[in-house]
């Protein structure tokens, strides 16, 4: 495990070498000389551009640059943003990095445990109403037109039913007169999350302990005393309609994001489950006597589910893609939006800032769907 | 000592795969059932313990389990009947043991599902007992299907088997894709087993070598019929029926797949389409027109009957198949 | 021993055999017997194919599609006055108000700069079927080389065009894109070639460069190879047109992400293009009606349904030729 590990973060690595290279390689190749757009640029003052002169060293040679822009960004130096003058570059992505993060990760686990669930229920009983009505809504999200269909979520949700916020971080009035900045109660309501995993994932490992076969109490319960007790510190905190205002913004791109990928997930796990049922060890499992729900879920879905964590990997690149989309329609400041605004302003050292924060993410995704799959798979977990 | 009669007939679509299949099995008996490859043994098998697939429907027949109905058991109950009362042993053991679990965990699971045991402590020691019975270190329990060799997972499989103290075991191929002579051990072993428990198996198999050598009683299948029964020493010394006449003279002494029977010529009929009369004709050196027109008798010789138009022994006389 | 570049070589190598040296009429003979295996095994492929009835209903709606695409020049040439019916610079001067609701004159209405819908609509299906078919081509020239190439080097070259691939498969494309957007003009042409090359060495090379491994241990590879045929015909007369119905496939799908990629960057406003469906709702969004709801349907519905269904029936097309070509997927016997 440790070295399949080592191997696939050093190829990571590698990776992420071979992506700084492109970059620099397209700021050369673009029309128009990098060097001026930082050196002659007229909207910065003199002395900063004195100053990118010298971090950059637009005045070396192009190897020489190279070298330069390797070691900038391996220390985190991307420049200095002309849109966020004088924010560095690194400043504006560290604050929104975290909300692209939370909408992306939540919206992937979402789409892919429902349409897991969902998946594996209509390949279980095939021919029902669920298998139509799942795959064909689940169809028709997938291929529709992402912004359009965006666009329909917030014509429906906020203009006529006007149940949620049009777009956008929060709202400026609730936050009139709050004393706190937005970033710090997210990195807050962040905090929060992780504390309620690690207590569920604690919850639910001592369950499996249990000595008594067939006595196993259900963890709900103490799940919910749990969030209970953080919901009450928020109450009590004084800043917990500051927290519930970002929440009412992140529900409708969330459920965007989850309903047109959910669906990628569905139909391959329907696939799998299909092949899977055929193999010898599910009949096993019947013949063995146990329940019906058991050889669905431990043994048929179990092994299923191997494939569709492979396929993975493509979907995560999927929802990245979307979630920039996402971002744009809804005026979610987060690294897609950023990079788009970057883009439309030739704010060129946020262009690439943003560019290689994505690239960053989408390796990380890979290498955490690479070790959830060792985990899943002993076969590969040994070797 | 109760009697164990099962009796049972099936179609599948239009395959006619089991044809109104009777025999019946006695507490502690080893029953063989041989035959060619697709002549209904496998779903012989499946339908005992209802594990057919969604295409396949039973056409008439009973399973009597203690004189219970099983064809007739609402699906949960039949669930507690599996592995409780009859467990099976699957042809390929690699295939049957779920890759991504501990193989003392799919042991365990069947003993949970039953409540045979009370804690997971007793469950467990319960299967450490049950691998040490089929020749296994109690470790093996912790590791995984393609960690082991193809021997191992077949003892795995057997103890798994056994997990529940069932009234029968159903052994399908049991050996058929090991070597030689971790074949012959195993098969040693289960024999002794048996014994020792006092359970009934039922051997289902290709290979002539495997039946002579553990059962009490063989039954010949052919086309879906069941064409001879009799007790293993009476049909090995004098057969009635020329199929098995003609099976164990292709008598496979070192065996292990399938082979091309020595003296027969031609394929197994196709079920879909079965031969008029007697569905050996075509492939039976004695056919006369009688036997292509009209479905043979039984005949038997104390225990043991054929159903053939010309017994190769004269002395059979007709019985009454009940 | 010369190789002429008939028309049989071209075609998927059937009958497994190097070329025989044989007086002209054997050459024809088997030329001839190689078309028909050919048309044979095309003949059932295209059964399969519309056998199913995916397939087929997608078939149908790309023919639609491509009739739509006919149809603009046609029209332009004869009733369309081109003062007021094109597509980018034409005027509604008849309309009271822009935009103006479907009628007569203008079955789709017009939009808020006071052009006629249908004819961008019908307009922008051409550029569509341009983009989608030249990036569909770009990427299967490069996959089945590399794959091909790849496949039969292995090694070093193998190595490098993997990681290349994984490289690609790992970035979000469309984010590159509107990176590349931004940095230089891209016109439709180019976009079809960046989308082209980016499937080419991307996720494409993988699938094809595992077939051709398997073409690669077919007897009649050590065939050719003994008779003394060189690396480069062996590559591109026995490997690449074995390669080409999984090609056909890829083909599919790129068309499909073509015309996705380009919808959502016109729909960003990133793109030096004229006129297509995503500009068409990118002019109506920025002009603030797409939140009006159902009242100015015509500017968003039109373009927002033929980007599904144009990218869905590639999409399906794809998924029904898979049955045909995917070896592993046909469950013709059971």
């Amino acid at each position: 495990m440790a070295g399949y590990l080592l191997r696939r973060v050093s190829q990571m690595i590698l990776t992420l070498f071979l992506i700084l290279t492109v970059t620099f390689v397209l700021v050369q190749a673009q029309p128009g000389d990098y060097a001026s757009f930082y050196a002659l640029n007229p909207d910065l003052p003199p002395d900063v551009r004195e100053q990118m002169r010298a971090t950059f060293g637009l005045d070396r040679p192009v190897w020489e640059q190279y070298l330069i822009h390797m070691r900038n960004t391996v220390t985190g130096n991307f420049g200095v943003s002309f849109g966020h003058f004088p924010r560095p570059v690194l400043d504006v992505l560290a604050e929104r990095l975290p909300r692209t993060i939370v909408l992306f990760v939540s919206a992937t686990a979402v789409s892919f445990y429902v349409g897991f669930l969902l998946g594996k229920a209509i390949a279980w009983r095939r021919g029902g109403i669920l298998e139509y009505a799942a795959t064909i809504s689940g169809t028709a999200l997938f291929t529709a037109f992402t912004p359009a269909f965006a666009l329909m979520m917030i014509w429906i949700f906020a203009f006529r039913l006007g149940w949620l916020p049009v777009g956008k971080f929060l709202d400026p009035l609730v936050w009139r007169d709050a004393d706190v900045s937005s970033t710090s109660v997210f990195s807050l309501m962040l905090l929060t999350a992780a504390a309620f995993l690690a207590f569920a994932s604690l919850v639910s490992f001592a369950s499996r302990r249990s000595q008594r076969i067939g006595g196993r109490r259900s963890a709900v319960p103490l799940l919910l005393a749990g969030a209970l007790v953080l919901a009450l510190a928020w109450y009590l905190s004084g800043i917990g309609n500051l927290a519930l205002d970002i929440l009412r913004h992140m529900i409708l791109p969330v459920a965007t994001l989850t309903l047109i990928s959910f669906a990628g997930t569905m139909l391959l796990t329907r696939n799998s489950m299909l092949e899977t049922v055929r193999e010898d060890f599910v009949m096993a499992a019947r013949a063995k006597g146990l329940p019906d729900a058991q050889v669905r879920d431990r043994h048929a879905a179990r092994n299923a589910l191997l494939p569709v964590v492979t396929s993975l990997i493509y979907s995560l690149v999927f929802a990245i893609d979307g979630s920039v989309i996402v971002e744009s329609v809804f005026s979610w400041p987060g690294i897609g939006l950023t990079l788009l605004e970057a883009v439309r302003t030739e704010d060129l050292p946020l262009v690439m800032g943003a560019i290689v924060f994505i690239g960053f993410l989408s390796l990380l995704a890979h290498l955490v769907v690479d070790v959830l799959y060792a985990c899943l798979d002993p076969r590969i977990r040994y070797r | 000592m109760t009697g164990l009669g099962l009796r049972y007939s099936t179609r599948q679509g239009e395959v006619r795969a089991l044809r109104d299949v009777s025999f019946d099995l006695a507490r502690g008996e080893a029953l063989g059932l041989v035959g060619e490859s697709g002549c209904g043994k496998t779903s012989l098998a499946k339908s005992l313990m209802r594990l057919l697939p969604d295409n396949a429907r039973p056409a008439g027949g009973e399973v009597l389990l203690d004189g219970e109905g099983l064809l007739s058991l609402p699906e949960e109950e039949m669930r507690r009947v599996r592995w409780r009362r009859i467990s099976l042993v699957f042809q390929a053991a690699m295939n049957s043991l779920d890759p991504v679990y501990r193989v003392g965990q799919q042991v365990l699971e069947a003993i949970e599902a039953h409540g045979v045991e009370e804690t997971v402590a007793s469950a467990r020691a319960r299967v450490a007992r049950l691998f040490r019975l089929v020749g296994l270190d109690p470790r093996v329990m912790e590791r995984y299907p393609h960690e082991l060799s193809g021997g191992m997972r077949q003892r795995v499989v057997i103890a798994m088997a056994l997990s529940c103290d069932p009234d029968i075991v159903i052994a399908d191929e049991p050996t058929t894709a090991l070597d030689v002579i971790v074949q012959d051990r195993i098969l040693r072993e289960l024999k002794a087993i048996q014994g020792q428990l006092g359970i009934s198996i039922i051997y289902i198999t290709h290979d002539m070598a495997v039946v002579a050598e553990v059962t009490d009683r063989v039954g010949v299948m052919y086309a879906g019929r069941l064409v001879e029964l009799g007790e293993t020493a009476a049909v090995f010394r004098s057969p009635l029926h020329p199929y098995t006449e003609a099976l164990m003279s292709s008598f496979p002494s070192v065996s292990g797949e399938k082979r091309r029977l020595a003296s027969l010529s031609g394929e197994p009929p196709d079920l879909a389409d079965p031969p008029s009369g007697c569905a050996f004709h075509p492939r039976c050196a004695y056919a006369t027109a009688l036997c292509r027109e009209q479905s043979p008798p039984r005949v038997g010789r104390g225990g043991q009957w054929a159903e053939c138009w010309h017994p190769l022994d004269p002395a059979a006389v007709p019985v009454d198949p009940a | 021993m010369r190789w002429s570049r008939s028309k049989g070589s071209l075609l998927p190598d059937a009958s497994a055999g190097p070329p025989r040296v044989e007086p002209g009429g054997g050459r024809l003979r088997l030329l001839h017997a190689r078309t028909r295996l050919v048309l044979r095994s095309f003949r059932n492929g295209a059964a399969v194919f519309l056998e199913s009835r995916i397939g087929l209903l997608a078939l149908v709606i790309i023919v639609l599609f491509a009739v739509m695409a006919l149809s603009h020049p046609v029209l332009m040439g004869t009733v369309w006055d081109a003062d007021i019916y094109d597509p980018v610079t034409g005027y509604a001067f008849d309309a009271t108000e822009q935009p103006a609701p479907p009628s007569w004159k203008h079955p789709l209405g017009t939009d808020p700069l006071g052009r006629d819908v249908l004819s961008q609509l019908l307009f922008s299906t051409g550029s569509e079927f341009v983009l989608g078919i030249t990036a569909a081509l770009v990427t299967v020239a490069i996959a089945t080389t590399v794959g091909a190439v790849s496949a039969y080097y292995g090694g070093l070259v193998d190595a490098f065009f993997m990681r290349l691939a994984d490289l690609i498969i790992a970035l979000p494309s469309i984010s590159l894109l509107i990176v590349l957007s931004g940095l230089f003009d891209l016109s439709l042409f180019y976009l079809a070639l960046v989308i082209g090359v980016l499937g080419g060495f991307g996720g494409t090379a993988i699938v094809l460069k595992s077939q051709a491994l398997s073409i690669k241990v077919r007897p009649f590879i050590d065939a050719a190879r003994m008779t003394g045929g060189g690396q480069f015909r062996i590559i591109f007369v026995h490997i690449v047109p074995n390669l080409l119905p999984l090609s056909l496939l890829y083909m599919m799908f790129t068309v499909t992400s073509a015309i996705f990629a380009e919808a959502v960057l016109s729909f960003l406003g990133l793109l030096d293009i004229r006129m297509s469906w995503g500009i068409m709702i990118h002019t109506a969004n920025t002009g603030g009606y797409l939140l009006s709801g159902t009242r100015y349907w015509w500017l968003v519905l039109p373009a927002g349904a033929s980007i599904t269904f144009l990218c869905s029936a590639f999409y399906l097309a794809g998924r029904a030729l898979d049955e045909v070509v995917n070896p592993r997927l046909s469950r013709r016997d059971g």
